[in-house]
């Protein structure tokens, strides 16, 4: 039995230890935001927080969360109450396909947490692990340069996101 | 029912009570008389109306559905892979009714005749034609409601219709304004109306105006549903283990590890491997691992490598046994040949690599049947369910998703029918997962080609001989095979066998699949000119990839262009604008994207090339801006000047260019699937690599100002990208880089 914060909530699963995390957020606690894109850490669609750190779902065995929080897309904003990120992302129409930007706008997330003033080739060292088939990089570069470019309080919720709880539905 | 009695019927509908015209209306498929999409397949079967046109609401066609809480329901004909037409169709509905897109409730259709596609008769999204097809026809349909709704609230209200607004959902009457809902019932029952004026582009709200897609909300915050996302009590997951080689069966295998993991329900051979059915996935990953499979591999393909394939096309090339002649033109050579060009371009097997892995989902319940798939057809989806898991198409309902991608490769479902063949052997619902793996391995494949052109230039620099040979396999007779079952589900296999086979010889001997060599005789003038086709195929399977032929064409025809340009010292743009006189709409594009090469090479040692080409009735000219270090090639900036008609929706057209000058520079830099022994060597992003954000370019959209019919989007930005890049290598390096992907040496 692993137990760790999923969302801001405590949970636990018993699936056996070397299952990857992705599938247990996905299929046991029915988040289905994070997506299955390589099954081996290659191209980030599957991207989520452990600790406010971006890491790669689908290769990390769910033993390694016991006791650690657990942030996934639905934890970082929903379409009521959508991240800045989520907005930006929104109001410039980015995605295409739109199946890899989970994984994207995670990874965006946990490197403006980490660094809300980043310069674009940062930007882009951090996306790296991310692959966009439909190619929409431009937007997303853009949409991340612009919500670090917003003021301090605007950018709040950037830096000092709560996740919120996620309902585990039946 | 031929198309002929079905239009005969048609006429005699005027002798029928309004109600029941209606009726035979909608269950023949001629709803919205008027429309273009008016005679569909369904008068020849026995399906239902595609709407549920159930009391209190107003269903004019087999598009809109309003109800009386004045929603308005759009149920969209295409499906959205990413490509926008979730957004662009709306748009189009969202024009003639004066509501903006986001309050247009968007339904994903099931199956239904109905929803087929005018241009091909099938319920199919491809071809970059989604817009092209129904710019009108959609536009129609919503007038035509618009115009029903106004004259019943006119009636209720006193008042003349055209006294009335329809705006935003709303009937607006001078300072007063009511819910369209509370007209649905009375125009319901009106007589239909068929030719409703369209507005004239001075009126257009949306069409051709910046406005965000509708759905990037549900796409940002993981909430847009995907096939893989379905879910229900008891859904079992499943892995299939194919054949390495493609056309392998299954000789034997041993169960026995694969059994011992702990949530492995059962292990199932199936028409196309062996299958693991488990609680979860991971276990059926985990399990498929472990069995033991002895492949029957077709004797054919064993040696086949892609040096093999590549000796054989090149032997193939330089012998005119069995060559067919597809466009000639006997025109004497009238120019003294200043300049001369012979030259091979080679395009590899390509993987179309979607970021949602095939998957599929089926549920059976007595003698009927759920399935849930993002596709390019939702036809192919009821079909696969119908052939494999013996369940009649009409008690078959699709429930259509989001495509994580599609680029070609969902027009096949073969993974439905695997969910729909183990759905039926357990009695469970059945999901099956294709790894990213068998994604790469075990699917179709952008065929390999070997172009020869072989032109001259006079001393006007005009080319006044053009000869273009093309080897490599047909992708329409593989397409028989793959589609027949899934429309005709009854027909034995061993029909569809003969009839591949048919199609294959035909194909490979006096019927040029127009697909293998679009873009080789289009777009220049050429007067003397010939196009000859060599099929060779190995047995590699083969489908469209996102631009089809053209994906190889043009960096053969923007190549040999550039080439003859360098050698005569002739200004490429000028060259090409020489020889464009009958494609004057191409000829605009380069012209405008000539102004930017011409500014010639940018910053210290960045250089420019330039490629054109017409496709999917658009025209698209580029500038790539390259930078060659330690052989290492690094396109900076793009720029892209597109002709595609109406823009409805500027963003996505942008978009569409954008993202597919990536895709086609992951094609140009790093795409190559290699065979071994007649299985794909290639695997996952790490040996097929994909481009990333740190090696993306810049691009620049510019669209032309345009009151023509819309044209293809999707598509067209793909294929100059290739040769403009290999054209500025030229100019970087004098490497003349004739093999995608470039490689320098």
């Amino acid at each position: 039995m692993i137990r760790f914060t999923l969302n801001g909530q405590a949970v636990s699963s018993d699936v056996s230890d070397d299952t990857p995390l992705l599938w247990v957020v996905r299929d046991e606690f029915k988040l289905k935001g994070s997506k299955f894109g390589c099954g081996a850490g290659l191209c980030g669609a599957c991207t989520l927080h452990i600790d406010g750190k971006a890491q790669r779902s689908c290769v990390l065995p769910i033993s390694v969360v016991a006791g650690k929080a657990v942030t996934t897309i639905e934890g970082l904003g929903s379409p009521q109450e959508m991240h800045p990120l989520q907005k930006r992302w929104a109001e410039l129409g980015v995605p295409q396909c739109g199946y890899c930007q989970s994984g994207q706008i995670m990874s965006a997330a946990a490197l403006l947490s980490a660094n809300s003033e980043p310069t674009e080739e940062q930007v882009e060292q951090a996306m790296a692990g991310n692959i966009c088939r439909c190619g929409c990089y431009p937007g997303i570069k853009q949409a991340i340069m612009d919500v670090a470019k917003l003021s301090v309080t605007e950018n709040e919720a950037v830096a000092y996101y709560t996740p919120k709880s996620h309902e585990r539905e039946a | 029912m031929s198309m002929t009695d079905s239009l005969q019927e048609t006429k005699v509908d005027a002798l029928l009570s309004n109600a029941s015209r209606r009726e035979f209306l909608r269950r023949s498929g001629i709803v919205g008389g008027g429309l273009i999409v008016g005679v569909s397949l369904s008068s020849c079967s026995d399906v239902g109306p595609a709407i549920d046109a159930s009391k209190g609401k107003f269903t004019p066609n087999a598009f809109l559905q309003i109800s009386s809480d004045g929603v308005i329901n759009f149920h969209n004909p295409r499906d959205e892979m990413g490509q926008g037409v979730y957004m662009g169709l709306t748009t189009l509905i969202a024009e003639e009714l004066n509501t903006h897109p986001d309050k247009i409730n968007v339904v994903i259709v099931d199956a239904h005749p109905d929803y087929a596609a005018p241009s091909s008769g099938f319920q199919a999204t491809g071809g970059s034609g989604s817009i092209r097809d129904h710019y009108l026809p959609l536009r129609q349909a919503a007038a035509n409601a618009r115009e029903l709704l106004l004259q019943a609230a006119g009636t209720s209200l006193g008042v003349a219709a055209d006294k009335l607004r329809l705006q935003d959902a709303r009937i607006l009457h001078g300072s007063k304004d009511y819910s369209i809902g509370q007209f649905a019932d009375a125009a319901e029952a009106l007589p239909l109306q068929n030719d409703a004026a369209l507005k004239s582009p001075g009126q257009f709200l949306f069409i051709g105006k910046e406005i965000p897609r509708i759905d990037a909300i549900a796409k940002s915050t993981g909430t847009a549903p995907y096939g893989i996302d379905a879910d229900m009590e008891n859904l079992h997951r499943a892995v299939v283990r194919h054949s390495p080689v493609p056309g392998g069966k299954v000789k034997s295998f041993d169960a026995s590890k694969a059994k011992a993991v702990p949530g492995v329900v059962d292990v199932i051979e199936i028409h196309t491997g062996v299958a693991v059915v488990a609680e979860h996935y991971w276990p059926a990953k985990k399990a498929a691992a472990l069995i033991d499979v002895e492949w029957d591999s077709p004797k054919e393909l064993s040696g086949v490598s892609s040096a093999s394939i590549r000796a054989d096309y090149e032997a193939a090339m330089r012998s005119d046994e069995g060559e067919v002649y597809v466009e000639t033109n006997d025109a004497p050579d009238t120019g003294a040949a200043e300049y001369t060009l012979e030259a091979d371009y080679w395009s590899p097997y390509l993987s179309h690599s979607p970021m949602e892995p095939m998957n599929g989902t089926v549920r059976i319940q007595g003698d009927t049947a759920e399935a849930w798939a993002g596709s390019q057809g939702p036809i192919t989806v009821q079909g696969m369910v119908t052939r494999y898991a013996g369940i009649d198409a009409d008690k078959v309902t699709v429930h259509g998703l989001f495509s994580g991608g599609g680029f070609g490769r969902r027009a096949y479902v073969t993974h439905v029918g695997e969910a729909a063949a183990l759905a039926r052997i357990t009695g469970l619902p059945i999901q099956v997962v294709w790894s990213r793996e068998t994604d790469t391995q075990n699917g179709w494949f952008r065929p390999a080609s070997l172009v020869n052109i072989k032109a001259s230039l006079d001393s006007d620099g005009i080319i006044n001989d053009w000869q273009a040979k093309r080897v490599g396999a047909n992708i329409t007779p593989e397409m028989v095979a793959q589609i027949m079952p899934v429309v005709l589900p009854s027909v034995p296999q061993g029909v569809v066998n003969v009839a591949s086979g048919v199609a294959r010889s035909a194909h490979d001997g006096w019927i040029v699949d127009h697909s293998s060599l679009e873009g080789l005789y289009d777009d220049y003038d050429w007067p003397n000119k010939r196009i000859i086709h060599k099929s060779v195929n190995h047995g590699i399977p083969t489908l469209f990839w996102r631009s089809v032929g053209h994906s190889y064409t043009a960096f053969a025809k923007e190549c040999a262009v550039d080439e003859l340009a360098l050698q005569a010292n002739i200004d490429p743009i000028e060259l090409r604008l020489r020889n464009c006189r009958n494609n004057p709409r191409l000829a605009n594009v380069i012209r405008r994207a000539g102004e930017v090469y011409s500014k010639g090479d940018t910053e210290n040692s960045r250089f420019l090339g330039f490629a054109a080409h017409t496709s999917f009735q658009s025209h698209v000219a580029q500038v790539a801006e390259v930078s060659v270090a330690n052989n290492d090639i690094r396109v900076h900036k793009v720029t892209c000047v597109v002709d595609c008609g109406v823009a409805v929706n500027p963003q996505i057209v942008r978009d569409q260019m954008s993202g597919a000058i990536m895709f086609g520079l992951t094609a140009a830099l790093y795409g190559e699937i290699d065979i071994v022994n007649g299985a794909v060597k290639q695997s996952n992003f790490h040996d097929y690599p994909i481009l990333r954000m740190t090696e993306a370019p810049e691009v620049d959209v510019i669209i032309i100002d345009s009151a023509e019919a819309p044209t293809g989007v999707g598509e067209p930005g793909l294929p100059p990208i290739g040769p403009a890049v290999a054209n500025a290598v030229f100019r970087a390096t004098g490497q003349r880089l004739r093999d995608m992907p470039l490689r320098l040496a």
